[in-house]
């Protein structure tokens, strides 16, 4: 699996981050000012520009590296979208995406911490531990943050999951964001990211994300998720200028197409 | 249907913010020098140019969503025209893209243009 490199900090890309979505949509206007459309799914583009500046040596060499690797254009890759919840459907936890234990009752419409009800109440009716996973087809060598927010009625423990890693995380009645930072697991093609709950315990959830930083950011809520397989390269030539010792800087524009 | 998304503030556009009103006519010039103008539509249409700035990760967020879920310009929905508050129940993007730019944390920006549609 061809993936795009993280930079030593953990981080994907630096600011600014320029992304643009480009849809297609067929229009015949008529002399009345009515117009009929046509939708086109499959012509979904979308586009980065990461710009980096203060590269060390090491970071310039793997960016050097990756570009080699993938040939420029020629080869795909997979990407992960630095501005974006790399899970899909994070606000609709029983879609198809998420994996649910047979114990576990979800049920949505609870009060959220932004003031909305878009909060799930997850109760597992069973002996043992249930999670709530999903599972992204992307490397299992990045480091990612998976955070969410939690309240239950009184205070339990549940525990974040990320890939083989596992972290306990009290929850109390108060909303808290909890927050785990690790690896998916060296060689690993897919990686999972999840919540255990213990048994007989409810829990009210708002807000999964993951990320590919070692930190969590503001909550964005996504349906269509983050990880962008056989993304390119938009250019055949890469330029990395030197700045001083051991600092480099280079733009990046890659692309992804749905029908591609 | 849909709604157009409006910032954590409540509103749905910034300083500064344009608004258009079009309408459609047609002139006949004749070899005399004269002229003969009609309506081309019923009545005009608005057109709404809203540029966001200072936007965080979560508002942006929203944005792109709605922009996917409308499939670009396909999609319609309500709009709330920001200069009056009247409710134009369909709308559309003008445009099949959507540039977005996060210049630092909790600073992205990006622009759309809202159309009404003639039903």
């Amino acid at each position: 699996m061809l993936v795009y490199p993280q930079l030593g900090t953990g981080a994907l890309s630096q600011f600014p981050i320029r992304k643009e979505r480009r849809t297609r949509t067929v229009i015949n206007a008529t002399a009345d000012g009515r117009s009929i459309k046509l939708a086109d799914p499959n012509a979904v583009t979308t586009t980065w520009q990461l710009e980096y500046a203060e590269l060390t040596d090491t970071e310039a060499g793997a960016m050097e590296a990756f570009f080699a690797a993938v040939e420029g254009t020629l080869n795909g890759f997979t990407f992960l979208d630095p501005a974006g919840n790399l899970l899909a459907w994070s606000g609709q936890l029983d879609d198809a995406v998420w994996a649910t234990g047979p114990m576990l009752r979800l049920a949505s419409g609870e009060a959220d911490p932004a003031g909305g009800t878009l909060a799930w109440r997850l109760t597992n009716t069973g002996a043992g531990p249930q999670t709530i996973t999903q599972t992204l087809a992307s490397p299992g060598d990045y480091v990612y943050c998976f955070s969410v927010y939690a309240c239950a009625q009184e205070n339990t423990t549940v525990t974040a999951l990320i890939g083989n890693g596992r972290m306990a995380q009290s929850v109390t009645t108060g909303w808290n964001r909890i927050a785990f930072t690790g690896t998916g697991g060296a060689g690993a093609e897919s990686v999972q990211f999840g919540l255990e709950i213990p048994a007989g315990a409810t829990v009210d959830v708002y807000g999964p994300q993951a990320e590919p930083q070692e930190g969590a950011s503001i909550y964005r809520a996504s349906t269509l998720g983050g990880v962008y397989a056989d993304a390119r390269l938009r250019d055949d030539e890469l330029a990395i200028t030197s700045t001083g010792v051991n600092r480099h800087s280079c733009t990046v524009n890659i692309i992804h197409v749905n029908h591609l | 249907m849909a709604s157009f998304p409006s910032l954590k503030t409540g509103a749905v556009a910034q300083y500064p913010a344009t608004r258009r009103i079009r309408y459609q006519n047609q002139a006949l010039r004749f070899v005399d020098g004269t002229e003969q103008r009609y309506r081309d539509c019923e009545a005009p249409l608005l057109r709404w140019e809203i540029r966001l700035s200072q936007l965080d990760e979560g508002e942006m967020a929203a944005l792109e969503e709605f922009f996917m879920a409308n499939q670009g310009a396909f999609g319609s929905f309500t709009f709330t025209d920001p200069f009056d508050g009247a409710t134009y129940p369909d709308c559309s993007l003008e445009a099949d893209a959507l540039p977005l730019a996060a210049v630092a944390e909790m600073s992205s920006t990006t622009s759309l243009t809202v159309v009404e549609n003639r039903n």
